[in-house]
């Protein structure tokens, strides 16, 4: 066991010396069968390359920030298992679609405004004083939107969103999986808020329901079907009578 | 957030807006981005299936104008090519057909005595009309040519 | 980034995918069957056609029923085929294929079949029964 080595080929980028990435390999041990592609960066990390960079923290697939394109497909890679990969080399790259900072990070600025701009959060149209108690839900209730809920901005769906990749303006699947999570949830009334910016020309009729962002998805949240259900529900608010109603 | 001023940054990779004032490296979407996967490419040719099904009505439209000829005029479609493309394009029509009815089940939400109906009673629903549909279409067709 | 501009809804948008959809439904369940049997069973020979005789074809074409049904395929196909081939550009990387003329110009065109088919069915054979 201790004898395999695996391969792993990481995108280097450096702002200040690089004007384009390249990449570099790098020859390490492959010591533990349970090894994930982010031990193999960490290892890199603190015995070969002090130079590399990536973002990382649970390690335990709940913190959504090793997101990178292995081997081109975007996964959490603290959740990529190099067994599945050995003994061929493992190609590592930051994710697609969004501006290179250094090495594996990516620049998340513009996910984070669009991440804003839906308004994530329970909105009441007046907010009742905290003696009326609880808003009470049931489980159908949860049940509507709790799958929408799951999601942890890992931003895969948007490394695997073509529609994304050539048109940056797009809200995006994850965003508008949230806001379909919000506009689902019996104690929000916040649908008209969220309506201008979610069935902008920008928003749900840019998607063209690809569909990789779910395939991508770590945590099952499907945000096409999220894009698709919104969609069609836009729609029958417009076409249905008194569909626009609140 | 619109202006990106070229300065140097001492919070470079602390957080806050890293991404400012850094020079970053603009990735492009190659043109050629959906033939690097597998499911790109059968979303590209389910998009695709529009156009030997257009093209397909095309001629059916310009069929229906051909019956303004009179008798003599008219000459039914019977042509090896004919037949030819129109297998090609049946195939994309299924191709279509499956994909889009299957999706559907993705799509449409129906709830019964306040339980949703699965998307998979659903999709199955979408392809006994796709049978029923056809049933009857392709009775009339060959029913009224006697 | 746009996140600051002002946003509309997008009605346009949302009824050329409400045709869009409605015309990828009627496609998927109907036009299969038109293809397999006008396209490949007639022209072989292997059963008879309604457009395979001028006689039978004249008789089902006469048929207001038939306009119609024929109409509604017609132009909800049409609408689906002009919104899917747009978006087909732009994920080309045709960027014109999102601007207003180009909106015009694909849902025109659907339009403008649909104005044509309406002239075909109501010209070429009179309604009867």
């Amino acid at each position: 066991m201790a004898d395999k080595r695996v391969t792993i080929q990481a995108t280097r980028y450096d702002p200040d010396r690089d004007s384009a990435p390249r990449m570099q390999s790098y020859d390490i041990p492959f010591y533990d069968e349970s090894m994930v592609v982010l031990d193999a960066l960490n290892y890199i990390k603190n015995h070969v390359d002090g130079s590399l960079s990536f973002r990382w923290s649970c390690r335990m697939g709940i913190c959504g920030s090793c997101g990178m394109m292995v081997n081109g497909t975007p996964k959490l890679t603290c959740n990529a298992f190099v067994r599945d990969y050995w003994p061929r080399a493992i190609h590592v790259g930051p994710l697609n679609n969004f501006p290179l900072i250094r090495d594996l990070v990516i620049d998340m600025d513009d996910f984070m405004h669009k991440l804003k701009s839906i308004k994530p959060w329970v909105i009441r149209k007046q907010e009742l004083p905290l003696g009326a108690g609880e808003h009470r839900q049931t489980n159908q209730q949860i049940d509507e939107f709790r799958q929408f809920s799951e999601c942890i901005n890992c931003m895969l769906c948007y490394a695997a969103c073509p529609v994304y990749g050539l048109n940056n303006e797009f809200l995006g699947p994850a965003a508008i999986a949230l806001a379909r999570r919000y506009n689902l949830d019996s104690r929000d009334q916040g649908l008209k808020e969220r309506l201008p910016v979610i069935g902008d020309a920008e928003g749900v009729w840019e998607c063209s329901f690809v569909g990789e962002c779910s395939v991508v998805c770590p945590k099952g949240v499907d945000p096409a079907k999220a894009i698709q259900q919104t969609k069609l529900d836009t729609t029958m608010r417009f076409v249905l009578p008194y569909g626009n109603r609140d | 957030m619109a202006t990106e001023i070229d300065m140097p940054s001492p919070h470079r990779g602390e957080g806050q807006g890293e991404g400012q004032g850094v020079k970053e490296y603009r990735w492009r979407m190659p043109a050629n981005w959906w033939t690097r996967t597998r499911h790109y490419f059968l979303y590209v040719a389910r998009e695709f299936t529009a156009v030997p099904m257009a093209l397909w009505l095309i001629w059916l439209l310009y069929e229906i104008k051909l019956a303004g000829n009179g008798p003599a005029g008219y000459y039914p479609p019977r042509s090896a090519a004919f037949v030819a493309f129109s297998a090609v394009v049946l195939l994309f029509a299924l191709y279509h057909s499956y994909t889009f009815l299957k999706l559907a089940g993705v799509i449409i939400r129906v709830k019964v005595l306040d339980r949703s109906i699965p998307p998979r009673v659903i999709v199955m629903a979408m392809f006994g009309a796709w049978a029923a549909g056809s049933v009857v279409v392709g009775f009339v067709l060959i029913w009224f040519a006697r | 980034m746009s996140t600051t501009a002002v946003r509309r809804p997008a009605l346009s948008h949302l009824f050329f995918w409400f045709l869009f959809s409605n015309g990828g439904v009627i496609t998927a369940l109907l036009l299969p069957v038109h293809v397999l049997v006008q396209g490949i069973l007639g022209p072989l020979g292997i059963v008879k056609v309604v457009d395979q005789h001028y006689d039978t074809w004249i008789r089902v074409l006469a048929n207001p029923l038939v306009k119609l049904y024929l109409l509604v395929l017609i132009m909800f196909a049409f609408f689906h085929f002009a919104h899917r081939i747009r978006y087909l550009l732009m994920d080309f990387g045709v960027h014109a294929a999102k601007t207003v003329p180009a909106q015009v110009a694909f849902y025109g065109g659907a339009a403008v079949v649909t104005l044509i088919t309406v002239w075909i069915l109501l010209t070429t054979v009179p309604i009867g029964i």
